[in-house]
């Protein structure tokens, strides 16, 4: 990586390069000085994996020798040798092997229990709640998310905070008030663009050139905020374009070729491109009543999802382990319900209440966090929370991404014990 | 005629160092007096772009000919009062508007945007938009979204009080704040908090209780099936105690004594000022107070654009170059500058990418703008976007023709072509430095004359200056 921004430029512009430069202004050698003396606490990473539908996490995480889980269960219900054991109780969806590899491997926990008092059973209304973080607040404006990117904005920088990754329209829980937040549904938009061909180098030069130059007649502080602005978002997009054309493809970099392994795969590049995005979203299931809401027939369908979701977040994890970035990253899912513990007639589940997040990465405080609810103790046929979803987001916000979880969510919450930072 | 370019030091510097001006923009007894062009501050092209950036969407050559040719004094009045006849356009595009579905009604807008003869309207009807802040991401049904953007626009340039009062009897309105349905046994106060904090006096200048009993005296409005509907039975007709009042108030009656209120003249100036003059300082009350009290007296919004508009403050640089352009600004600028028509649907998706998706104030109020507009994805989303109208092909590029512009205004050369586009988007505001090395490109490059001049055309409005408005 070049030592400043403008000799990074100039590097990667080609022959046409930049001419003169004129003074460098104090704003390109502040620039550089952020961007390589960053304290661990601004560098974090946090990477959301939307479940759309209501993820059966009885399914997923399974109490295999459970009596009530095999009764309730006639044809949905896993054997203790079709599982991937976690320990005497507790095993993986047959189709997660990948998961067991990261639990293992110290880099999975599993946050049980997961959800919140009198929780919506209704999609728009469950899934409103996870993203807005304020069960019963029907008005709320902002999502959790978007409070945080407008927590993270600074308009000195333009950085972005926050970006969403895929090809659905955008999630609420990044709707923020005041900063704007970018869908990314293929990193070529992120690319300057100009005429094909040769003259394309030459001009994107000259346009950078043209913010570059310092201006001694004008010192108008918002014309100052503008060339910085501009200046750093062509940093930012050389930079993202360096990665893609420097990094290996999807599947040298060993993803599946999925829609979520895809949306991953375009995250990592992000993070390595190092353009300042501290939050990521992505989605699995399609949104709305999602992939996962199988009230009919769930055995097949779910355990296709669920096998994209670990391969994807194996995928993933592996890379940036090579990348040595796994320290910086966490990656969180959640859906907006469990399912309900007996499947009905139809050989599937209805919407239900607590159920699983996955958390994974380099600093995660790898094993089970709390107990696996009861099956004798229902919650109007569903599992009952003891972990408040909030709790989770107010770990991440305060601990792993160093921000006021209270201002953000609108009241203290307990964290809980899943990162070693 | 293009005036050469010069170091912009201010407004009224078009040779030599800058003049100060002949009074202090702080001081409201010369702020607000009408600008009066002289010696010192003479009126020209910078000033006739900055006028057109603020009350229009920007200008093509012949309007800032035009403008020049008229002063501020008839140049504002234009923008206030076209002659052409703009009833009949409206009429026309209520029509075309009918059948549209969210998606239709952003493009619809942006096409009179573009084209309509009275684009201070336009300008005021998006300025609405962003202080009511109702969005068709609440209100799901376009209808009721037109209906309410026609309203905002019948209104735009008329009277506070009434469009505050329809406002508040706005299905979209209550539907987008969560205050569809307002019982005596269950007071929803979403509106009535909106009301107070956003619409009239504004955070700090009521109290809770205030909102507790507004909200009283909106019960019975319910919003069913798209309509409006007033259930007698389910308003609260005991007595409210609001703001010092009281009485059997309904929801015309707390209209009536938010208007009263100082506070809510004042909250509407300091806004207007953010959106007219400038977006990064902070006026003192005592800078606002003459606009206020003018404004209290009849609340006639025309005659405070007028008033701001024509003003000292207005044309000083503490307002030149003083806000960002929102995406609509940076889009249209152009499209308008090249005397073009654009694709609007396209455009309506580009600019909902870049933060400004028209109907949809991401929240209740309205959009931040300022720099917030800017930051390192929005800019290469305007390069992009800039590059598609002017460099690329089809849908935007085969109609946004630069050469042809300058053509018809008398600049065939290619030099001289280059030095018309920075008047027209800049009116010369540009670094000479700057100024030089983008000619010395122009002239460079593959391709023939039309496709170098398409270049420098991208060059010039991906500048940091051409983002300021």
């Amino acid at each position: 990586m070049a030592s400043t921004r403008r000799e990074f430029l100039k590097a990667s512009l080609g022959a046409a390069g930049l001419v003169s430069f004129g003074p460098a202004g104090p704003w390109l050698r502040r620039s550089a000085a952020a961007a390589t003396g960053r304290s661990p606490a601004r560098n974090t990473v946090l990477v959301v994996v939307q479940l759309s539908g209501g993820n059966d996490g009885l399914n997923t995480v399974i109490p295999y020798n459970d009596a009530t889980y095999a009764k309730s269960r006639p044809t949905l219900r896993m054997t203790p040798d079709e599982v991937h054991k976690i320990d005497s109780e507790l095993g993986f969806h047959p189709r997660m092997q990948a998961f067991l590899r990261l639990y293992r491997d110290g880099l999975l926990s599993i946050v049980q229990g997961v959800g919140y008092p009198n929780n919506n059973r209704d999609h728009d209304g469950a899934m409103r709640d996870w993203h807005t973080a304020r069960p019963g607040e029907a008005a709320c404006q902002t999502g959790w998310l978007g409070r945080t990117i407008d927590a993270l904005f600074r308009p000195d920088d333009g950085n972005v905070p926050g970006v969403f990754v895929g090809p659905i329209a955008q999630p609420f829980g990044l709707h923020a008030e005041r900063a704007i937040v970018p869908t990314v549904r293929s990193l070529h938009q992120w690319r300057l663009q100009a005429t094909s061909g040769p003259a394309a180098g030459a001009h994107r030069a000259r346009l950078v050139e043209a913010a570059e130059l310092d201006r001694p007649s004008d010192p108008s502080p918002l014309l100052k905020s503008a060339r910085q602005t501009t200046l750093a978002a062509y940093a930012g997009s050389e930079q993202i374009e360096a990665v893609v054309r420097g990094g290996p493809s999807l599947q040298a970099a060993g993803y599946p070729d999925s829609l979520l392994g895809r949306d991953l795969h375009t995250v990592a590049q992000l993070i390595r491109a190092d353009v300042g995005i501290r939050v990521y979203f992505t989605e699995l299931g399609g949104g709305g009543i999602g992939g996962l809401d199988n009230h009919a027939n769930q055995r097949g369908n779910h355990g296709a999802v669920l096998h994209q979701l670990a391969e994807a977040v194996a995928a993933f994890s592996d890379d940036l382990v090579r990348e040595k970035l796994a320290d910086r990253v966490l990656l969180m899912t959640f859906s907006e319900f469990g399912r309900t513990v007996a499947e009905n007639g139809r050989r599937g589940t209805g919407h239900g209440a607590a159920a699983p997040m996955f958390l994974a990465g380099g600093k995660v405080q790898s094993g089970l966090i709390g107990a696996h609810p009861s099956l004798a103790d229902q919650d109007q046929g569903a599992l009952k929370f003891h972990t408040d979803f909030r709790r989770v987001y107010a770990t991440v916000l305060d601990r792993w991404l160093g921000l006021d979880s209270q201002a953000i969510l609108g009241d203290k919450y307990e964290p809980v014990d899943v990162l070693r930072v | 005629m293009s005036t050469t370019t010069h170091a912009p030091a201010g407004p009224h510097d078009s040779q030599g160092p800058a003049r100060p001006p002949a009074g202090d923009p702080a001081d409201p007894q010369w702020a607000w007096v009408a600008y009066e062009p002289d010696d010192a501050r003479p009126w020209n092209l910078a000033l006739a772009g900055h006028l057109y950036r603020r009350a229009a969407f920007g200008a093509d050559w012949a309007q800032l000919q035009r403008a020049l040719a008229d002063g501020p004094r008839r140049a504002v009045e234009r923008l206030l009062e076209p002659e052409t006849e703009v009833a009949a356009f409206d009429r026309r595009h209520d029509e075309l508007e009918e059948s549209a579905n969210a998606d239709a009604l952003r493009a619809w807008w942006l096409r009179r945007m573009v084209q309509t003869p009275h684009p201070l309207q336009e300008k005021m009807t998006l300025f609405w938009h962003g202080h009511f802040g109702a969005t068709a991401a609440r209100v799901n049904y376009a209808p009721l979204m037109r209906g309410h953007v026609q309203l905002l626009r019948q209104h735009a340039l008329g009277s506070y009080p009434p469009l505050l009062e329809a406002v508040s009897r706005d299905p979209a309105m209550l539907v987008s704040v969560g205050a569809a349905e307002n019982r005596k046994m269950v007071p929803n106060d979403h509106y009535a908090r909106e009301l107070l904090a956003r619409f009239s006096l504004g955070s700090g200048n009521f109290m809770e209780e205030d909102v507790e009993e507004a909200a009283r005296a909106f019960t019975g409005w319910r919003v069913l099936r798209n309509r409006l509907r007033y259930f007698p039975g389910d308003h609260d007709g005991d007595v409210k105690r609001i703001l010092g009042r009281e009485g059997n108030f309904d929801g015309d009656d707390v209209v009536e004594i938010v208007l009263q209120q100082p506070a809510t003249p004042r909250l509407l100036v300091r806004k207007l000022y953010r959106w007219l003059v400038s977006e990064t300082d902070e006026p003192s009350d005592a800078l606002l107070a003459p606009l206020a009290e003018s404004f209290a007296a009849d609340y006639d919004v025309a005659r405070l654009v007028r008033t701001i508009l024509r003003s000292n403050l207005f044309f000083s640089p503490r307002a030149y170059r003083q806000r960002i352009k929102s995406p609509v600004e940076f889009a249209l600028g152009i499209v308008r500058g090249l005397e073009a028509l654009a694709p609007t649907e396209k455009l309506a998706g580009d600019l909902a990418a870049m933060g400004q998706n028209l109907y949809h104030p991401p929240t209740v109020k309205g959009w931040k703008g300022g720099r917030f507009w800017l930051n390192q994805a929005t800019l290469v989303g305007r390069s992009n976007l800039a590059a598609e109208m002017l460099l690329g092909a089809k849908p935007y590029a085969d109609k946004l023709d630069p050469s042809a512009v300058a053509k018809k205004h008398g600049h065939a050369a290619p030099q001289a072509a280059a030095r018309f586009l920075v008047d027209l988007f800049l009116q010369g505001d540009l670094d000479e430095g700057v100024a030089d090395r983008l000619f010395e490109g122009a002239a460079a490059g593959e391709g023939g004359p039309a496709e170098r001049l398409r270049r420098f055309a991208h060059a010039v409005v991906t500048l940091p200056e051409f983002q300021l408005a």
